[in-house]
């Protein structure tokens, strides 16, 4: 049971129930052979509503992005676990099914200039999809789809490096939407452009849910972004979800030791915030998720770890408070306070 | 914030009407012009920007690490009183690592791959200090304890690819600081980290400057990065500073409307949710030539006729709240101030 | 650099403004450079002269090829050197040099032309068929240009001209096939680039079959290093050609004029006339150097990272 959706919702748009996602690690040139995994993604259980937005937040390593392509069965294999969309398990589709089912679920990507093939005009790049799926194209059709992004209908006939990056976000966009898709998984729509244009970006994607009804799934590493763009957020580690929360609910009380350490590293644009706030720092790197630490896979940094059960129990993901719900063993006695950080010298004020 | 070292000092760093002019094959590219802003000992400046803003530019500039043949550098950048654009090519060299020093974005390929970090870093003493080989490798070990590396001495075999990005990050702070540099340029030092990681490096570089009396120039797109560290924030736009301001002026009654402008469109993890973004339109692609107009006006919502063909110069302002706090402004129609007391 | 107009600053939704250039597709703008480029102009000059003089050589050459009815004028010492009937003179068989020269351009050209093309269409097959596959296909595919190219290419020569005997066509098969590893390795290895790259994902997830990825996507962003690597393989093709005939495994028919075996030719008498193996040596290093240049060029124009 995702924690996040209370039962008066039965019937969300996507619903993924232990996800994994493990990519072998091979040795060998000829006879290659496997000595581990990456869990990039372990067990993950998440339900997206209708014309929500979920927000997947999470720092390199926490399996964000594998997440999402493996929701989308792109060029990632699934381990484990079910993705049901629309009340289908698409877990198991393959060729000519699963390209069918992509017209309906479709993903914007980090890097405009990446994502758009150079050699094709954006005539091509828009109208290329919908031939695939045998959707009618007309001479109005691009035009349209342009003129919805907010890039003028005369940029049909240009090619992608004559774009800035923000407008080539919209043309990412644009192609996404053509398909009229139910689904749209942006995977760091924002992170590549420059700070004045990503606010563009952000309102267009609002926009277009408003007009269109799409469903989001937005993942980025900027907690900031996550928290503006969504109505849930899920807080990913080392291939987990460690909390999951109204987006407000989870601004003003986060329950898990992470995601406490994750909102006060964001810098804030107020040297008023900035110089009177508290900061945990966290010790230490990101483990590599080829060798997750057992247990908590969060103790190793967690500055609340406890003697017991945080070592060598894996805590699941628990619902605390109705759509509130964190994988933390002493999460209600951190909340009350009964739990002090261990080291003190984690928590900084500034000067 | 207080600093240890008085605001009143004179300045170690003073760039004066700076302007680095590329020399492409498609002709000449103004890349910097009139940019003048001074660091005191101690004092942590910021100049923001984004992409194409002239900030990197300026920076490498006053390093001297400018290709020589390709770029014309005007103006004045005064050191300690020493005119550096006078030095020659191996004074420069001299002075660097030596008395200035500089951090990159990009960690990895700052750091040569297939050479240990123990002898990246002492190299640098060696070259600068004097050191042989033995004590070098004593002080590098040392020098890892202090920038956060647990067991230094041990680590000094390792090579860049064996540590994280954050650890990498550290090394360089490392070089940066082997022989305890007066001026530190920090460019985009955690753009490449996580935002954990960001906190640490900033938190290590925060302690590591304060108390030494390091000035400390950093160089952003962030302006959540700025906002908790420096003391004198100069927003670059198109290859010249629109706004100079202390942090709590530019912060809280920005003047320049590209500096108000991205306050505004910055989604902050505090505000309220729903609150709609205002974004800047268009992209910095269309900034205009300065020669004859401001750069931003395509941009500006506070735009003016004389925007589009007049320059606007760099002015003082009159609004200047507590002494040494210096105050200018590139603007025709600024935003009005909020009536604050 | 472009300057857009003003626009009222306005919402998201609102239309922004794009660079005032033309549409121009990445090959358009690369045959843009290519035009601006001396070391390319130069190049193309070198093997534009190169092709019609090789065409034209009926026209151009003064004399019948081949004809060595001045045999006579050639004595064991000397060579009857340039006049005004023989504006370079004779060669040691007592034929015009200028004819044998413009024919022998004429003979470079043809065996560098389908020798490349041979090599270039079966390796870039195979090369397709790894890249566009991947797996089994790929490994088994690569292994046989592992194969290949383990195999010093005047060896295969030897073993081409032993096998179905010595004519120009086993010398045109024999630099083919050395240079079908080169190709094939080439070209998979940038399309195994390419399908890394986002775009293909992005196409991936846009629904779009994957024969139409291949083939409409990572196949044309290959082709950049693939078509300058045929520039350069003309000027070895042609080297080799001399090569090959130098060490007489060239066309078995010695009436035919050919670059390498005039220096052959020329050996015996360097000491004396050294002019004749200056000649086609010279003609070799310009037709060479011509296609490498432009090839280089080439490379210049189709980087993306030249773009703009």
């Amino acid at each position: 049971m995702s924690a996040a959706t209370d039962g008066d919702d039965a019937d969300p748009l996507l619903k993924v129930r232990g996800l994994k996602v493990h990519f072998p690690i091979t040795q060998g040139i000829l006879l290659q052979r496997t000595v581990g995994h990456v869990q990039a993604v372990d067990g993950v259980d998440l339900d997206v509503r209708r014309g929500q937005t979920l927000g997947l937040v999470g720092e390199s390593g926490s399996g964000k992005s594998t997440l999402g392509r493996g929701i989308l069965r792109l060029g990632v294999p699934l381990t484990a676990g079910t993705v049901e969309y629309d009340g289908v398990d698409i877990a198991g589709l393959k060729g000519e099914r699963l390209r069918k089912q992509r017209s309906s679920m479709q993903m914007v990507f980090q890097d405009p200039m990446a994502s758009l093939n150079p050699r094709q005009s954006v005539e091509t790049l828009i109208t290329e999809p919908l031939l695939a799926h045998g959707k009618p194209v007309n001479s109005d059709t691009v035009g349209r789809l342009l003129e919805l992004v907010g890039l003028p209908r005369g940029a049909a006939l240009r090619y992608p490096h004559e774009f800035s990056g923000g407008q080539r976000q919209r043309l990412g966009i644009a192609r996404a939407v053509a398909l009229e898709p139910a689904l749209v998984i942006a995977d760091e729509p924002v992170s590549a452009l420059d700070v004045s244009v990503q606010a563009q970006v952000l309102n267009l994607l609002e926009e277009l849910q408003e007009r269109l009804g799409l469903t989001y799934v937005v993942i980025a590493h900027d907690l900031a972004v996550v928290r503006h763009v969504s109505d849930v957020v899920a807080v990913m580690y080392l291939g987990g979800i460690v909390e999951e929360a109204d987006s407000d609910d989870l601004y003003q009380s986060p329950l898990h030791p992470y995601t406490r350490a994750l909102m006060s590293a964001v810098p804030v644009p107020d040297p008023e915030v900035e110089d009177h706030r508290e900061r945990i720092l966290l010790h230490g790197d990101i483990p590599s998720p080829a060798d997750p630490p057992a247990g908590c896979r969060f103790h190793t940094r967690c500055p609340y770890r406890q003697p017991t059960r945080c070592d060598d129990e894996r805590p699941e993901l628990r619902v605390l408070r109705p759509g509130h719900s964190a994988a933390c063993h002493y999460a209600e006695q951190i909340a009350r306070g009964d739990i002090e950080p261990a080291d003190a010298a984690q928590m900084v004020g500034t000067s | 914030m207080t600093r240890p070292v008085g605001v009143r000092s004179e300045p170690l760093l003073e760039v004066e009407d700076l302007a680095v002019v590329f020399h492409g094959s498609r002709g000449d590219v103004e890349a910097v012009s009139e940019v003048s802003f001074s660091v005191r000992p101690g004092e942590h400046v910021a100049l923001v920007g984004e992409s194409g803003s002239g900030k990197s530019v300026t920076a490498l500039a006053v390093m001297g690490l400018l290709p020589l043949r390709s770029t014309t550098v005007r103006g004045s950048i005064r050191y300690d009183g020493d005119e550096l654009l006078d030095l020659d090519a191996r004074s420069r060299r001299d002075l660097r690592g030596a008395e200035m020093a500089m951090i990159f974005q990009d960690p990895m390929t700052s750091l040569n791959p297939v050479v240990p970090i123990g002898v990246q870093i002492g190299e640098v003493l060696q070259r600068h200090k004097g050191l042989r080989k033995t004590e070098a490798r004593e002080v590098s070990g040392d020098l890892l304890g202090r920038v956060g590396i647990s067991d230094g001495k041990r680590r000094l075999k390792e090579y860049p690819h064996q540590l994280s990005g954050g650890m990498r990050q550290r090394v360089l702070i490392a070089i940066a600081l082997a022989c305890e540099p007066r001026l530190l340029i920090a460019d985009e030092p955690t753009t490449a980290l996580d935002v954990t990681i960001q906190a640490q490096i900033l938190e290590l570089l925060r302690e590591l400057v304060s108390g030494t009396g390091t000035a400390l120039v950093m160089i952003t797109h962030d302006l959540g990065v700025v906002a908790g560290l420096c003391d004198e924030v100069h927003v670059m736009y198109s290859g010249r500073v629109v706004e100079s301001a202390p942090r709590r002026s530019l912060f809280g009654e920005p003047r320049h409307p590209y500096t108000g402008g991205l306050l505004g469109s910055i989604p902050r993890l505090d505000s309220a949710r729903g609150e709609p973004l205002t974004p800047i339109p268009g992209s910095p692609n269309d900034a205009l030539p300065w020669t004859h107009s401001c750069a931003f006006a395509p941009r500006c919502g506070n735009r003016v006729d004389k925007c589009t063909v007049q320059t606007p110069a760099l002015r003082g302002s009159e609004h200047v709240s507590r002494p040494g706090d210096e105050q200018a402004l590139r603007c025709f129609n600024p935003l009005d101030t909020r009536e604050a007391s | 650099m472009s300057i857009a107009a003003p626009t009222e600053p306005s919402g998201a939704g609102q239309p922004t403004p794009v660079a005032d250039v033309a549409g121009e597709s990445l090959l358009r703008g690369a045959w843009r450079r290519l035009r601006r480029s001396p070391l390319a102009i130069a190049g193309a000059a070198i093997v534009l002269v190169f092709v019609v003089v090789a065409l034209a050589a009926p026209l151009l050459a003064p004399y019948e090829p081949a004809s060595t009815q001045w045999a006579g004028l050639v004595t064991p010492q000397s060579v009857p050197g340039p006049a005004t009937d023989h504006l370079l003179g004779l060669d040691s068989f007592g034929s015009d040099m200028l004819t044998q020269l413009i024919y022998g351009a004429r003979q470079s050209l043809i065996v560098g032309v389908v020798s490349t093309v041979l090599g270039l269409s079966v390796g870039a097959t195979l090369g397709l068929a790894a890249g566009g596959f991947g797996g089994k296909v790929d490994t088994i595919v690569m292994r046989l240009v592992d194969v290949l190219l383990s195999i010093p290419s005047l060896l295969l020569a030897v073993s081409v001209a032993a096998v179905i005997g010595q004519s120009q066509l086993s010398v045109m098969i024999a630099i083919g096939v050395a240079q079908v590893p080169v190709f094939a390795r080439l070209l998979r290895g940038s399309m195994m680039l390419q399908s890394k790259s986002d775009y293909v994902l992005a196409a991936d997830a846009l629904g779009i079959r994957r024969r139409r990825i291949v083939m409409g996507h990572v196949l044309p962003n290959s082709m950049g290093p693939t078509i300058v690597q045929a520039t350069l393989a003309l000027a070895t093709a042609i080297i080799e050609v001399a090569a090959l005939s130098f060490l007489g495994l060239g066309d078995g028919d010695p009436a035919v004029a050919e670059w390498g075996r005039m220096l052959v030719a020329a050996q015996e008498r360097f000491g004396n006339d050294p002019r004749l193996a200056v000649y086609p040596g010279v003609c070799i290093a310009i037709t060479a150097l011509g296609f490498t240049l432009f090839g280089e060029a080439l490379r210049e124009a189709l980087d993306p990272r030249q773009r703009r």
